[in-house]
């Protein structure tokens, strides 16, 4: 599984399981028979004020997973000199790979184009974890930098709908030592 | 000024005008609950395909994804929260206008003969370019649907725009209409008001003397918005009714793209917010105390009216080609869809501390909207990992998205709906709810079931399975069918429903509380059921290995010769449909099958041999890429019977 799915699923887990005891615990507290009367007004005016230092936390935490995350985008990324580049088309429903095998260790510029419509350039090891993606769009060229660490065989994926035959659209990189 | 009823809150007297808005929402509700019975049973062939069980060729896959995504989501969920708006905008003394009753008939007949349109473009012409038909793909159908199909879809999908634009036109007569002309003669102020700006100004924007009522500023947020948002895809689907039958016009596809999503974000809240609205309106009631909400809440919603049509990019944060500002825009997306979750957090602050410590009325309506929050937090925060780009460039369009919007349109949207329903069906029709048990039990059995489905998809799409795939590849096969059970179990708790409402509408139901223990029990049941069957699923995906369904496929297709074919063991027959759904006719001419693809050999003109034609399929060459991880050797053998058998003669 990708490094980030795995930052992903723990995160999402943590705050789900919070949420969901959260929620126990309210829909438990109507249970109360000890306390049959409703709250009193000066209780519920205490929780509407509340609701202003509930804005201000939540502005807090997007903000620290704003600032968290918005510097690792994929955008912007140049290649180095000694880049391979590998220019890759997009057709329904294949990848002309040009098929010399790339290296590994020294980074590859793809240059992506696509002949009828949109495409989703996604690589996976031979395992099936999922490196990168990007999309490939008709009279646009997609670029995206990536170094291989390990010599192998990479399998294409197609993750943006293409037509009858997008599961089918299915291709491999060969890179070695 | 004192008002009748109306800004402070009151319902309407019963009266023509509380009829008109009864009728409406009746109408309304009816017609989509039928759409939610034909797009749900799609849903399901689609699971049970892409698990091997029944599996449909792919181009009938596709089909019905594209008429099961609109149907459920536009012509059910969407179509339904569009009707009960009148019912709640009633129930806090806003009446229908006369020209508010005829512009929401007029969308409801829209919607009506779009979603009919979609249904037969579909399920009869085989259109399946996904809900989100991504131009240009309308136009490269692969030989499986022609120019006057794609006229015919775009054609229904604009009308079930013009079906949107007509209910904002009605929503906003309504709630700037009579109720508060006498507070302000000036439109704009109307807005102010309707928008909730007495919450902060009280001088210039209270009414009678209080703020409007709570659900009134969602439904004008919304109302306002989606005019803004279906404009432009209104004019991008007349384009492309145009394409249709005029190749030579086009339109830039990147453009094209943000238009589609320009709408595509905006019409999710067409959803969520009537849907807010209608718990802002229950969740009180169901509690006996006021909505617990400060003014802050009145800020979120400024943010939500503004924020909704400029994050749009947020779907296509996987785009920035070179030479293009969509890098720049994508990364400036982040922080404003961050920004809308405030509204959402804070409704939710509001929601849930109205009911904490209350005497809360846990019937089918109260447990149905409160299960409702439970998947607006798991739906709002999974959505949260999408629109984070760090995040979302691992799971953009693999299954988690499709984890996420189920969570979102039927565990959080649709529960609301069924809590409408339960809620205010009896006052609706006049007759009493046949029976809250059972109406709570298909709640819990319907929540259960749904999450753990979603579960599934979410735990693939972190594996990186892809979304709309027909047949996904083998490594996701034990999740996927772990699915299936929940699937059917979905369908047939929506049978519990289906007889409380034959019941209800039959006169059956009785003014009658059933002894505790009994309801207690069948609950019970319900419960432990739906615990029980996520559980096994769940268990069946971790430790059950299954033989892939390609292996089971093998052996049991008949090896039958043909005469014409030329070679061993193939059924021309069976060749002639995997040809289509396998997209051959992308790359290769072959008249016969009416196909005239040019990225590949002109298998009319090269006319190979049976041999060729098993190794090029099963091995590939060049750009066509291997076949015999797909499709089984016998289903290569038919594909070589096929094409040996028409090749030249087209």
């Amino acid at each position: 599984v990708n490094r980030v799915a795995v930052i992903i699923a723990v995160a999402y887990s943590i705050v789900s399981v919070v949420a969901i005891v959260f929620m126990l615990v309210v829909a438990r507290s109507t249970r109360n028979r000890r306390r049959p009367e409703p709250e009193s007004e000066h209780d519920l005016q205490r929780l509407r004020e509340s609701e202003k230092a509930w804005f201000v936390v939540l502005v807090v935490l997007l903000a620290v997973l704003l600032f968290a995350t918005i510097f690792f985008t994929p955008y912007g990324r140049t290649a180095p000199k000694n880049a391979q580049v590998e220019r890759i088309k997009a057709v329904q429903f294949a990848w002309l790979v040009p098929g010399k095998p790339l290296k590994a260790g020294t980074a590859v510029e793809f240059v992506l184009t696509s002949a009828d419509v949109n495409h989703g350039f996604a690589v996976y090891t031979a395992a099936g974890k999922l490196l990168f993606m990007v999309q490939v769009m008709p009279e646009q060229t997609q670029k995206y930098v990536y170094t291989f660490r390990h010599p192998g065989t990479y399998t294409i994926l197609c993750l943006e709908f293409c037509g009858v035959g997008h599961s089918k659209m299915q291709g491999e990189l060969k890179v070695v030592a | 000024v004192n008002l009748r009823g109306g800004p402070a809150g009151e319902p309407l007297e019963p009266g023509p005008e509380l009829d008109r808005a009864r009728l409406l929402t009746l109408r309304y509700v009816i017609a989509s609950t039928v759409i939610l019975g034909a797009a749900g049973i799609l849903g399901v062939i689609m699971r049970d395909s892409q698990a091997g069980v029944d599996r449909v060729p792919d181009a009938w896959f596709y089909a019905i994804m594209t008429a099961h995504g609109l149907g459920a989501f536009v012509g059910w969920a969407a179509f339904a929260v569009m009707g009960f708006s009148y019912w709640v905008l009633a129930q806090v003394g806003f009446p229908v206008s006369p020209l508010g009753d005829r512009l929401a008939k007029a969308a409801w007949w829209a919607m009506v003969v779009g979603v009919a349109g979609v249904v037969i473009t579909c399920l009869v012409f085989k259109f399946g370019g996904s809900w989100v038909f991504l131009y240009p793909i309308a136009f490269h159908s692969a030989g499986e649907w022609g120019r006057w199909t794609s006229f015919f879809f775009n054609g229904s999908v604009l009308l079930a725009g013009v079906s949107i634009l007509l209910w904002c036109g009605s929503i906003l007569v309504t709630v700037l209409g009579p109720a508060l002309h006498a507070v302000s003669t000036n439109v704009f102020n109307r807005i102010g008001v309707a928008l909730g700006f007495g919450y902060l100004a009280p001088q210039r924007f209270a009414t009678n003397p209080r703020p409007v009522p709570y659900p009134v500023i969602p439904l004008t947020v919304i109302a306002l918005d989606m005019i803004v948002a279906t404009i432009p895809l209104a004019v991008l689907l007349v384009e492309m009714m145009i394409q249709s039958l005029t190749p030579s016009v086009s339109v830039d596809p990147l453009l094209a793209k943000n238009v589609l999503w320009f709408f595509g974000h905006p019409v999710v809240y067409l959803l969520l917010f009537p849907a807010v609205a209608m718990a802002y309106h229950l969740v009180p009631r169901l509690a006996g105390r006021p909505l617990v909400a400060g003014n802050v809440i009145t800020i979120g919603w400024v943010i939500a009216v503004t924020a909704n049509v400029i994050i749009w990019a947020h779907h296509i944060y996987v785009d920035y080609p070179e030479g293009t500002p969509q890098a720049a825009i994508n990364t400036a997306m982040q922080p404003l869809t961050f920004s809308v979750t405030i509204v959402s957090a804070l409704s939710l602050y509001s929601l849930f501390f109205t009911i904490y410590r209350s005497n809360y009325e846990w019937s089918a309506a109260g447990t149905a909207v409160y299960l409702a929050l439970v998947g607006w937090l798991l739906a709002g925060l999974s959505g949260l990992v999408n629109a984070t780009i760090y995040f979302d460039v691992v799971v953009h369009n693999t299954l988690w998205v499709v984890g996420h919007f189920h969570q979102m349109a039927l565990l959080n949207i649709g529960l609301v709906i069924f809590a409408g329903i339960y809620a205010w069906l009896p006052d609706l029709i006049g007759k009493p709810l046949y029976s809250d048990t059972m109406g709570r039990c298909h709640i819990w059995l319907t929540f259960l079931l749904g999450t753990t489905n979603s579960a599934l998809w979410i735990w693939q799409g972190l594996h990186g399975a892809p979304r709309r795939f027909a047949v996904l590849p083998h490594r996701y096969d034990e999740v996927t069918q772990a699915g299936v059970p929940l699937a059917i179990g979905l369908a047939l708790a929506q049978l519990l429903f289906v007889w409380n409402m034959v019941q209800t509408f039959r006169g059956k139901g009785v003014d009658r509380v059933p002894a505790p223990s009994a309801s207690r029990r069948m609950l019970a049941i319900a419960v432990v059921a739906g615990i029980a069957l996520s559980g096994a699923s769940f268990g069946w995906a971790a430790g059950h290995k299954v033989g892939s369904t390609t292996t089971s496929a093998a052996t049991t297709a008949p090896a039958t010769t043909t005469t014409a074919g030329g070679g061993g063991g193939g059924n021309a027959a069976a060749g002639k449909a995997l040809f289509a759904s396998s997209g051959c006719s992308g790359c290769h001419t072959l008249a016969a099958a009416g196909a005239s693809g040019t990225v590949g050999p002109n298998l009319d003109q090269k006319k190979p041999s049976y041999a060729v034609i098993l190794d090029r399929v099963a091995n590939g060459k060049g750009v066509m890429p291997p076949y015999k991880g797909q499709l089984t050797p016998q289903q290569i053998r038919d594909v070589a019977a096929y094409v040996r058998s028409v090749e030249g003669k087209g």
